[in-house]
């Protein structure tokens, strides 16, 4: 007698369609992840009372959390589906939709807002082009460690879940939109557009509707320190904020 | 007249070849399976191969050049490789320029590491997630031209189809809109295909499940030529996964991780042993059949199964951290083992395709129009890909793609926007009735199944130690699955946000493309690279020295085989038990 | 710049200056009860003789308050707390922050009406008078305690909000040193308070 797991998971097939919790059952092995168990349910699309039902729409992609497809609510919390090992799951384990962003169906939301967030801080770094122009300036490896700690930022809404200030009723862009400026403007190139970008930082939901919670910095599956980022560019921006008000 | 290329895909090759397209001025839409900072492109862990020789080693690009040539067994086609070669340092500095977070040397200078099938530090590195950086720089460059209004991106778009007009010139495509499943015809005048590769195949592959190979082998399937698929890289380090076969950077290794297992109950450093002049960092179709001959042949996996321990528990903890996090944390999480302290169990896994589309030295595939770019192509690794070249091919190809499309659209007598919307809308109508037809499928198999006992043979049978007797039977069985598949049921579900529907569309084909690369292996009696037949145990230059090509017939995949171009250096004989021997640029 | 960064940057400002100053100018003339009815008496005695006080009390007393709840309210508003998902300390905190505002609020409401509003001029014996019901005392002490943490806390989040704690070890001694602002002032608000019986 093989051991199963139960999952129970929240479903939904439109934006328009009322949700519904459905439980399945999944034969249980070593080392079992969310993820594989959704692939299970694929393979044999059958309910925990024996019905037929469609199979579970979700997004992965990479699973090994580097791509962050596969974020979403599981036991209450988001994080990636793919490192959830059911072995240190709370049984029985509820996988929900992250709620900031629209729903598609079952597990699958729209994040396309984090990218366009990303478009609106200009969080790029302006070269010239992509001909051969030699080197770029020399980093220290100190910073470049911190730059890399904010470069491994995957996008994958779990900062945006966590942050009571991100919701349909806020224009918050969210953590890591922020975060990505601070790595912008910390190369030294990129430094040169740094006042555009605290522009963008304080225009219409931007950094100040920051309430410090912190709940993101705890909540990043990468461990970006998000809150530091955050108010690092709260002092860039007021400073800014006062030499223009007094610079003109 | 304004020129209108389109880009499928949006890894590094896909990127950069729109950067490339909109810096000249020209507009480009861009279509992408997933948003494109989640492209395989991610996963590339170890770093980017470029003899920028900041360690005072002495490494040219002749060097690596020489390195690539040698790694791949002699198939690649020399004077691409050179360009690709010579350009990488370039690549390296243009990607530094963009803000990718380099590891830096003390003096601030980037920082370079040594990876298999090399004696030279040449590899570029940031962390243990190099491809995840390039790919989020290059992902906010093509932001900064979609800000400009120069690149329209579709992400969660589905490429299905080309168009082709009566020459047979490519003319658009046919996408679509994996939300609601809707159809829709792009017309443009160049179209580069930059759609990775297709570990799916193998069912279990360190790919992510993206990499189908579905939107390549469809292609073929339109009568694009596929070339070299039966050359396959099995990495030799990936964590075994019921889902997933987790890759183990080689970088470990670089970094001075070593491979052993327990023989008269002691560690036993078996590449050590084997290859005294490369030892760990022998390339990776030799550590893998290494591995396989240990686990498999001499039964000396750890623990009875097929794993090896991969050490780097004397490591430096700091430099493991600096240099190696991002994958040391990748076993920790899912393995639960902090491999600082105790070695890192690992097998091979499927890793990468060395063939692919067939491009000419412009990226052009042979239906005219019609590019192709990084791993769906097959122009730069030949027989074995080398650790750290896959980055910098991608990036490459997507360099030369992009001009060249443009170069191809302006010289075009007829535009697309002059052809008449009826082959537009013909293309449109003929995808329709394939999903609808698909949306029909009311039969007994689930896809899903289907593709898994695909895999499972696969894996069984087309990777690191091939039979011909088996690849036939793998055959068999792939055309049994052919048959099998109509008898496939869908379910009742509604188009908006089906999942189901658009997978069994793309194991069409796969399950075709599994036919090439099994039959192309068959076909080669000879060891080339990744292809081994202990049956057939040397390269045979006279016979194989060649580039296998295989087309699309509705009988199954019919080959022809083109010579290698060995412009540059002379084929000699590949080992790394010994030193390479020294080459000569002929100047 | 818009004017949600600016009004969001004086909201977090307007807490600590000019209406966190007042709060502990507040105790401090309070606590002239616990030295007996004639300190406190003179005490307000000399806050009545400023001259001009009336514009003082509406320009860095009764706007700054009304500016800083109102706009309070639209921030209380904007938010969807999550404390059962998150249960970390901080952002319980944050929700903390967020009930204390409605409290005090509340409280700061009801105080200037029955204090400043329908008392007539006043004195040790007319607060004596007011707090003479238990009921008040009680409602008094949360209230207090309210103000006090919505403070304290503020004043926290306001040295992250202006970028003066950046890093987690300076943002862990400002939240010592707000712990001790909230102690103080409650042992000294308390005992004002208590002082008036």
């Amino acid at each position: 007698m093989s051991k199963k797991i139960t999952f129970i998971i929240k479903r939904c097939d439109n934006p328009q369609a009322v949700a519904y919790w459905e439980e399945f059952k999944v034969p249980y092995f070593p080392k079992m992840n969310v993820v594989a168990a959704l692939m299970e349910i694929q393979k044999n699309p059958v309910n925990a009372k024996g019905e037929a039902t469609t199979p579970v729409a979700w997004e992965c992609n990479c699973l090994e959390e580097v791509c962050g497809a596969c974020t979403m609510i599981i036991n209450g919390t988001a994080r990636q589906a793919c490192s959830a090992l059911v072995d240190n799951l709370a049984q029985p384990i509820r996988l929900a939709p992250l709620t900031k962003f629209p729903l598609v169906r079952d597990l699958v939301v729209d994040r396309q807002v984090m990218f366009s967030n990303l478009r609106k801080v200009k969080a790029w770094i302006d070269i010239d082009g992509t001909y051969d122009m030699g080197p770029g300036p020399k980093i220290s490896q100190n910073v470049q460690e911190a730059a890399y700690e904010l470069s491994k930022c995957m996008t994958c809404g779990c900062c945006m879940e966590a942050c009571p200030n991100v919701n349909s009723k806020s224009k918050f862009i969210g953590p890591a939109a922020i975060a990505q400026v601070d790595l912008v403007n910390s190369h030294p190139t990129g430094a040169f557009r740094k006042e555009a970008r605290l522009e963008a930082l304080m225009g219409e939901g931007g950094i100040a509707d920051c309430g410090n919670a912190q709940n993101c910095a705890k909540a990043c599956p990468k461990e970006i320190p998000l809150t530091r980022s955050i108010a690092k560019l709260n002092r860039e921006t007021s400073a800014y904020a006062l030499k223009k008000l007094f610079g003109k | 007249m304004t020129t209108k290329v389109i880009v499928v895909g949006g890894g590094l090759a896909g990127l950069m070849s729109a950067i490339k397209i909109a810096e000249s001025g020209h507009k480009v839409d861009l279509f992408s399976l997933v948003p494109c900072k989640r492209s395989h492109s991610v996963c590339a862990q170890g770093g980017i191969n470029a003899a920028v020789n900041t360690k005072g080693e002495g490494d040219s690009t002749w060097e690596h050049f020489d390195d690539t040539i040698y790694g791949g067994d002699f198939l690649a086609n020399q004077p691409p490789v050179k360009n690709m070669i010579e350009a990488a340092p370039s690549i390296i500095y243009l990607m530094d320029r963009m803000g990718v977070t380099f590891n830096r040397t003390t003096e601030g200078f980037i920082d370079v590491r040594r990876l298999g099938g090399a004696k030279y530090s040449r590899t570029v590195f940031a962390g243990a997630t190099t491809g995840q950086q390039l790919i989020y720089a290059l992902d906010e460059q093509v932001r900064r031209y979609e800000d400009a209004g120069l690149v329209r991106r579709y992400e969660e778009w589905e490429f299905l189809s080309i168009v082709q007009d009566d020459e047979g010139r490519c003319r658009g495509i046919v996408v679509q809109d994996l939300k609601n499943l809707e159809v829709q015809v792009f017309p443009a005048d160049a179209v580069i295909m930059a759609t990775g590769g297709l570990g799916m195949i193998f069912g279990r592959s360190t790919n992510s499940t993206i990499n189908t190979g579905s939107a390549a082998a469809g292609l073929y399937q339109q009568g694009a030529i596929y070339a070299n698929g039966e050359f396959i890289q099995v990495h030799p380090s990936a964590i075994p996964g019921r889902d997933k076969l987790r890759l183990m950077s080689e970088s470990i290794r670089g970094e001075g991780g070593r491979v052993w297992v327990y023989k008269d109950g002691k560690p036993w450093y078996f590449l050590e042993e084997w290859y005294p002049a490369y030892g760990n960092m022998v390339p990776r179709d030799i550590a893998t059949r290494a591995i396989f001959k240990v686990c498999v042949d001499m039964k000396l996996g750890v623990d009875g199964e097929n794993k090896v321990y991969l050490d780097i528990s004397h490591l430096d903890p700091k430099e493991i951290n600096r240099k190696l996090a991002g994958v040391v944390d990748i076993y920790e999480k899912f393995v639960g083992d902090d491999p600082r302290k105790v070695p890192m169990q690992t097998f091979p896994a499927v890793h990468y395709s060395m063939g692919g589309l067939w491009v000419d030295y412009d990226q052009m595939t042979n239906i005219p129009g019609l590019f192709a770019a990084g791993e769906c192509e097959y122009q730069y690794h030949g027989a074995n890909r080398l650790g750290g070249n896959s980055l910098v091919a991608a990036i490459y190809a997507g360099m030369v793609a992009g001009p060249k499309a443009i170069a191809y659209a302006e010289g075009l007598s007829k535009r697309s926007e002059d052809l008449p919307p009826s082959l537009f809308e013909a293309a449109k109508t003929r995808e329709e009735k394939q999903n609808a037809a698909i949306f029909k499928m009311e039969g007994k198999e689930n896809p899903y199944k289907l593709h898994q006992e695909l895999g499972e043979w696969m894996l069984e049978n087309v990777t690191v130690v091939r039979y011909n007797d088996r690849l036939k039977a793998t055959d068999e069985k792939i055309q049994e699955l052919i048959e099998r598949y109509h008898n496939i049921g869908v379910g009742n579900g509604a188009p908006w946000g089906n999942q189901i529907v658009p997978f069994t569309r793309r194991l069409w084909p796969m399950l075709h493309l599994a036919r090439v690369i099994t039959l192309g292996a068959l076909h080669r009696n000879e060891s080339r690279g990744a292809h081994y037949k202990p049956d057939f145990p040397e390269r045979d230059d006279e016979n194989w020295l060649k580039t296998t090509k295989a087309g699309f017939t509705p009988d199954g995949p019919s080959f022809s085989y083109e010579p290698v171009d060995t412009a540059y250096i002379k084929p000699r004989q590949r080992r790394y038990d010994v030193a390479k021997e020294v080459t000569m640029a002929n100047v | 710049m818009t004017n949600s960064f600016l009004w969001r940057k004086l909201h977090s400002l307007s807490g600590i200056f000019p209406i966190g100053i007042f709060l502990l100018e507040h105790m401090f003339i309070n606590s002239l009860a616990v030295k007996g009815e004639k300190a406190f008496n003179q005490g307000v005695a000399l806050l009545h003789s400023i001259p001009y006080l009336w514009a003082l009390e509406v320009i860095i007393i009764f706007a700054p308050i009304l500016f800083h709840a109102f706009y309070g309210i639209w921030v209380v508003y904007l938010t969807r707390n999550n404390v059962l998902a998150y249960s970390y300390f901080r952002n319980w905190l944050f929700y903390v922050q967020r009930v204390t505002a409605i409290i005090t609020l509340i409280f700061v409401g009801w105080h200037v009406l029955i204090l400043r509003f329908s008392s007539g001029e006043i004195s040790f014996n007319v607060v004596a008078q007011a707090l003479s019901n238990p009921a008040v005392i009680v409602l008094y002490l949360i209230g207090l305690v309210a103000t006090f943490v919505h403070f304290a806390n503020g004043l926290w989040s306001f040295l992250i909000s202006w970028g003066i704690t950046i890093g987690e070890g300076a943002q862990r001694k400002a939240a010592y040193l707000s712990t001790l602002v909230f102690v103080v002032l409650t042992v000294v608000g308390v005992n004002a308070l208590l002082a008036f019986k």
